[in-house]
C-alpha cells in the first residue's frame, strides 16, 4: 500500500535533516519533511477506520477549564482556573501568545518553548527553539505536540512531540504550513496545507491515516471527549470523517449572515497568535460543538434527520449539533448570541470592557476582556452569571472550556432584545459605526413597539455617529408600532439650560404617523415646525406629513410658521415646507387662512417659485382665494 | 484659575458691564447710597454710561411720508422707513402699530431685523407680542434682534419670552436674553439666570448681582471657585454697591471674604478696583474689610 510504503520511507529518512537540529535541542528521531507529501494515495477510509479502532475506548482527557492572559510587560502569563477562581502566574519572556492544550499551557520566548501545568502553573519542561515562533500545541497527557513556525518570510514548520519529562520524542521538519495539532492516545492529528489532517503515530513515526477536507482546516482540538477539526466550520472525528472529501463528514457550518466586522471562527493560520491582541481577537465568532443522541438541530451534521425525529442512523457518538443552538460573536464591547438554525440575533450583551478572547461552553459563553476579567454569560439570554479575575489587565487572552458548567446567577435587569441593542448602540466609540449600523437594522427588523422606543432613545444620544443616526432615522420612518414612544419623543424640545441638546427626529416620526394616518402627532409636529432647532429636512417632512394629519386645531401654529417663513425661506426644504403649510391653511384655515396665503402670493418679498407653487395650491385644494366667494370643491 | 470659557466671553464683558450699569442706574435703586464711581470691574476704566447707550444718541425727527413707505409693500421703501423710525425712537411711536402689523403679516429676515430694532427704539409695550413671536424665527440674527427689542418694550410678556430664550440654541440669543432680563429687573428670573450662569452664559452674572435676595446672593457666591472668576466678576460688583436696604452688610462682607479666600491675582485686582470706587463714608466696617482683603490678596497673589 502506498500509505505504508510512504511511512516506512519517512522513518528510514529520520535523521536526514540533522542540520536543522542545530537550532533545536533534538532528543528524538528526526522525521523527514515528506511526511506531508502530496504523493499520499487515498485509501478509501481504511486508515481512518484503523485509527478509530485503535482509539476505541480511548477518549481525550478533559481539558483544564482555564483562562490565561499575557500580563505584566508582556513577560508574564497570568491564569485563573474557571472552576475555583484560583490564580497562578509564570514570569517568562514571551514572543507569541501562549496556547492551552488539554491540561497544559505551552509558551514561547527567550529562545525556548516551555510547558506548564494548566492547573498549577508549574513548569513541566522547556526546550530551546532558536527563537522559532509558537503556532499551537496539542496534548494527551503523555505527549505534547508543538507546532513552531519559521522566522519571518520563510515557509515551513517544525513539529516537536515532547514527552512529559521534556524529552523530544519526534521532531518533524517540513516545508508545509502546519496548523494546530491535537493528540489522543499517542496519535497526533496534524492539520496542514489548509485541507489535510495527517494522523501521525508519535511512537511509530508512522502516518496511518490522512483525511482530506473540501473546506479550510487548520486546527485540531479535543473537547467534550471528541476530536474536532476546522477553521471556518467544525468537523468531528467519527465514522463519517472518512467521507470528508465528499462532504459527508459530521460537521457544523454556521448559517451565513451579516455580522459586524465580519468575524471569523478562527483567524487564518498565517496570522500567528501575537502577544498583544489584535482586531481579529476583538471581532470573533465562537461555537461549541456538542452531541445530541436524540434529535438534532437544523445545523447538525450532514444526513441528520429533522428536529424531533428519532435518532435512527445517527453516528455512534450521536448527532453533531451546536450546543444550546447558540453561536456567539464579539465586536469589541458588544457580544451577541445567535440562533444557530437560522442565524437570527437572540441577544446582545454590552460588556464594560473590550473583549479580546472567549470560549463557548456547553451551557454558555465565556469572554475575557482587556481588564483581565472573565465573564460567564448564559447561552439563552446572555445574562452575566459570574466572573473570574486574572488579577490584572492583559495584553491578550486565551480561554479553554471543556467540562465547565456555566450556570447560576440571575439577570439583574432583564432587558428586551430591542433594549439590549439600544444599549449596545450607545457604546461611545465612533470606530464602531459599521457594526452599529448592523445593530440598527436588527432593531428595525423587530415589530415590537419596544424597538421603536429603542430607536427613539438611541437617536437622542448626542454622541451618536451621523451614519448611525441616518440609519436610525430611516428605521424610525418605517415604524408602524410604538406610536406612544414617538409621541413622547416629540414632546421633547431643544433646551440649552436643561441640557436637551438633540432635537427629536421630527421628520421620520412625522413620516411614520403619516403612514399610519394617525393624527395624534399633529399638535406636536406643528410645535416642532416653530422650533428653530428643527432641521430643515425635518421641517419639510413634518410639513408634508401635516398635510394629511393636521386639522383646524393646528391652524394657529401653522399660520405663525407660514408668516415667519414665507418671505425668508431661501432653501428648497423650507420653501417646500411653506408650500405644504400653505396647503393646510387653505384646507383648514378658513377665510383667515386663505387671506394669509393670498398675502404671501401678493407679496414682493415672497420668492417667485414659492408664489407660483402657492398659486397652484388653489388648483390642488380647490378653494377660492379669500377675496373670492367660496365655492364647493368639484367632485 | 481655569481658563476654559470661550474667547467670546471676555470680548463681551464691557458690554455686560454697560448693561449692568444701565440697569442699576435706570432702576433708581441706588439713590439712597450711590457709589462714588460707577462699578467698572477690576480690569479697567469705569464705563461712562449713566443712561442706556442706545438712548444717549440724539433722536432724529421722523421724516414725512414714513407711514406711507411702511405701507408701500416695496422692500426698499420699507427698509428706509424702518431706518427712519429706528432713528426717531420714541418719536416714531405713532408708527409702532404699523410696524407690528408688518411683523404680524410676515417679513424677510433683514426687514424683520430692522422692524424689531425700530420697535425696540420706540419702546412701546404693546409691541411685545409681535416681537416675541420672532424668537421662533429660524434666523438667529432675527431672534437676537427680537430678544434685544424685548428688553426695551418691557412687560411681563417680554420677561416670559426672554426667560424662554435663555434656552435658545444660539449663544447670541441667550446672551441678549440674559442681559434683557437684567435690564427689565426680572426678579422672578434670578433662578433661570443662575442656571444660565452655570451654562457659561456670562451675561447672566450681572443681573443676578443686581437682583438677588440674600439666599440667591449666597447661592451665587457658592459658585466662586467653581466657576471662572471672570464669569462671576460682573455679578459680584453690583452686590457690593447695592444699597443696604437691598443687600445687607453681612452679605457684602461675605462677598469680600469669599473673594479674599481665592487669593488670586484676579481677586486682588477686583478688590483693588472696589477699594478705589468705594464711596467715602460708606460702611467703615466694609471699607476695613476691603482694605484688609486687598492687602491679603496682594501678598498671596504675589502682585
Amino acid at each position: 500500500m502506498n500509505r505504508l510504503r510512504f511511512a516506512r520511507r519517512a522513518i528510514a529518512a529520520a535523521g536526514a535533516l540533522s542540520l536543522a537540529c542545530g537550532a533545536l535541542a533534538c532528543g528524538g528521531a528526526l522525521t523527514r519533511s515528506d511526511l506531508f507529501s502530496s504523493e499520499w494515495a487515498a485509501d478509501h477510509g481504511q486508515g481512518v477506520d484503523a485509527v478509530r479502532r485503535r482509539l476505541a475506548g480511548t477518549r481525550p482527557a478533559p481539558g483544564t477549564d482555564v483562562a490565561i492572559g499575557v500580563g505584566g510587560n508582556g513577560d508574564k502569563i497570568v491564569a485563573v482556573l474557571l472552576d475555583s477562581g484560583q490564580r497562578w502566574s509564570f514570569v517568562h519572556p514571551l514572543d507569541s501568545r501562549p496556547a492551552i492544550a488539554g491540561q497544559v499551557v505551552v509558551g514561547s520566548g527567550g529562545g525556548e518553548i516551555f510547558c506548564l501545568d494548566a492547573r498549577t502553573g508549574n513548569k513541566l519542561w522547556a526546550r530551546p527553539t532558536g527563537g522559532l515562533p509558537l503556532i499551537g500545541a496539542g496534548d494527551d497527557g503523555q505527549y505534547t505536540m508543538v507546532t513552531l513556525g519559521r522566522s519571518a518570510g520563510a515557509r515551513g514548520s517544525t513539529l516537536l512531540a515532547v514527552e512529559r519529562d521534556g524529552d523530544v520524542k519526534r521532531q518533524i521538519e517540513t516545508d508545509k504550513e502546519v496548523g494546530v495539532p491535537a493528540v489522543v492516545g499517542g496519535l497526533a492529528f496534524i492539520p496542514w496545507g489548509r485541507q489535510y489532517v495527517s494522523v501521525f503515530d508519535i511512537v511509530a513515526a508512522d502516518e496511518p491515516a490522512r483525511i482530506l477536507f473540501r473546506d479550510q482546516v487548520s486546527r485540531a482540538w479535543t473537547q467534550g471527549g471528541n476530536i474536532y477539526f476546522g477553521e471556518n466550520s467544525v468537523y468531528r472525528f467519527d465514522e463519517r470523517i472518512k467521507d470528508a472529501a465528499i462532504e459527508r463528514a459530521s460537521h457544523v457550518m454556521l448559517p451565513a449572515r451579516e455580522l459586524p466586522g465580519t468575524p471569523l471562527l478562527q483567524p487564518p493560520i498565517e496570522e500567528r497568535p501575537k502577544v498583544v491582541a489584535t482586531a481579529h481577537d476583538r471581532v470573533r465568532m465562537y461555537v461549541r460543538p456538542s452531541t445530541n443522541v436524540q434529535t438534532t438541530s437544523a445545523t447538525a451534521s450532514a444526513g441528520a434527520p429533522a428536529a424531533g425525529a428519532p435518532a435512527a442512523g445517527a453516528p455512534e457518538q450521536g448527532w453533531l449539533v451546536v450546543a444550546n443552538s447558540r453561536y456567539y460573536a464579539t465586536y469589541f464591547r458588544i457580544i451577541m448570541g445567535f440562533d444557530s438554525s437560522r442565524g437570527g440575533l437572540s441577544w446582545v450583551y454590552t460588556h464594560p470592557a473590550e473583549v479580546i478572547a472567549g470560549a463557548a461552553g456547553e451551557d454558555g459563553f465565556l469572554v475575557c476582556d482587556e481588564q483581565g476579567k472573565v465573564t460567564f454569560l448564559s447561552a439563552r439570554q446572555g445574562d452575566p452569571l459570574g466572573e473570574r479575575d486574572l488579577g490584572e489587565p492583559v495584553k491578550s487572552c486565551v480561554v479553554q472550556v471543556d467540562g465547565l458548567a456555566v450556570r447560576g446567577g440571575r439577570p439583574l435587569h432583564p432587558l428586551s432584545l430591542a433594549d439590549e441593542l439600544a444599549e449596545a448602540l450607545r457604546v461611545p466609540n465612533p470606530e464602531l459605526a459599521t457594526g452599529k449600523r448592523l445593530l440598527v437594522r436588527e432593531i428595525a427588523s423587530l415589530d415590537d413597539e419596544v424597538a421603536t422606543k429603542a430607536l427613539v432613545d438611541v437617536i437622542a444620544d448626542p454622541a451618536m455617529s451621523p451614519f448611525v443616526s441616518a440609519d436610525v432615522r430611516t428605521a424610525l420612518a418605517a415604524r408602524r408600532t410604538g406610536a406612544r414612544y414617538m409621541l413622547s419623543a416629540l414632546e421633547r424640545h431643544y433646551d440649552y439650560l436643561k441640557n436637551v441638546l438633540v432635537p427629536p427626529p421630527v421628520g421620520p416620526i412625522a413620516q411614520s404617523f403619516a403612514a399610519m394616518n394617525d393624527p395624534s402627532a399633529a399638535p406636536l409636529l406643528s410645535s416642532h415646525l416653530l422650533d428653530p432647532v428643527t432641521p430643515e429636512q425635518d421641517v419639510q417632512e413634518a410639513a408634508v406629513a401635516l398635510t394629511t394629519l393636521a386639522g383646524p386645531a393646528e391652524v394657529p401654529a401653522l399660520k405663525q410658521f407660514f408668516t415667519l417663513n414665507y418671505a425668508s425661506a431661501t432653501t428648497a426644504p423650507l420653501k417646500s415646507a411653506v408650500v405644504s403649510v400653505g396647503q393646510i391653511l387653505l384646507k383648514h384655515g378658513g377665510k383667515d387662512g386663505r387671506a394669509v396665503v393670498d398675502r404671501a402670493i401678493a407679496s414682493k418679498l415672497t420668492a417667485q417659485d414659492v408664489r407660483d407653487k402657492l398659486k397652484e395650491l388653489y388648483e390642488v385644494v380647490r378653494v377660492a382665494p379669500a377675496s373670492a366667494p367660496v365655492t364647493p370643491p368639484k367632485k | 484659575m481655569p481658563r476654559d470659557i470661550p474667547e467670546r466671553v471676555s470680548t463681551r464683558r464691557p458690554w455686560i458691564l454697560v448693561a449692568a450699569v444701565a440697569v442699576t442706574v435706570a432702576s433708581g435703586a441706588m439713590a439712597a447710597e450711590p457709589p462714588a464711581a460707577p462699578p467698572g470691574g477690576a480690569s479697567g476704566a469705569a464705563p461712562p454710561a449713566a443712561k442706556p447707550a442706545a438712548n444717549a444718541a440724539p433722536r432724529k425727527a421722523l421724516p414725512p411720508g414714513t407711514a406711507e413707505k411702511l405701507k408701500s409693500g416695496d422692500p426698499e421703501r420699507i427698509t428706509a422707513a424702518l431706518e427712519d423710525a429706528r432713528a426717531a425712537g420714541k418719536g416714531a411711536t405713532a408708527l409702532a402699530s404699523e410696524i407690528s402689523g408688518l411683523l404680524d403679516r410676515g417679513l424677510s429676515g433683514s426687514l424683520a431685523e430692522s422692524a424689531l430694532q425700530a420697535l425696540g427704539e420706540i419702546e412701546l409695550q404693546t409691541s411685545t407680542p409681535s416681537i416675541a413671536s420672532y424668537l421662533q424665527h429660524r434666523d438667529p440674527k432675527v431672534r437676537t434682534a427680537a430678544a434685544k427689542a424685548l428688553s426695551r418694550t418691557k412687560g411681563p410678556a417680554a420677561i416670559a419670552a426672554l426667560r424662554h430664550a435663555l434656552s435658545d440654541s444660539e449663544p447670541t440669543v441667550r446672551s441678549a436674553a440674559a442681559s434683557g432680563l437684567g435690564i427689565l429687573r426680572a426678579r422672578e428670573a434670578v433662578g433661570d439666570l443662575a442656571l444660565a450662569l452655570d451654562h457659561r452664559i456670562v451675561e447672566a452674572a450681572a443681573p443676578i448681582g443686581q437682583l438677588c435676595n440674600v439666599d440667591e446672593c449666597n447661592d451665587f457666591l457658592g459658585r466662586l471657585g467653581r466657576l471662572p472668576f471672570d464669569l462671576m466678576e460682573s455679578g459680584l460688583d453690583p452686590i457690593l454697591f447695592r444699597p443696604a436696604a437691598e443687600v445687607s452688610e453681612d452679605t457684602k462682607a461675605n462677598v469680600i471674604g469669599r473673594v479674599r479666600e481665592l487669593k488670586t491675582n484676579e481677586a486682588h485686582k477686583f478688590l483693588e478696583s472696589v477699594q478705589k470706587r468705594w464711596p467715602a463714608g460708606n460702611s467703615p466696617r466694609l471699607k476695613t474689610l476691603i482694605d484688609q482683603a486687598v492687602k491679603a490678596t496682594n501678598r498671596a497673589s504675589g502682585s
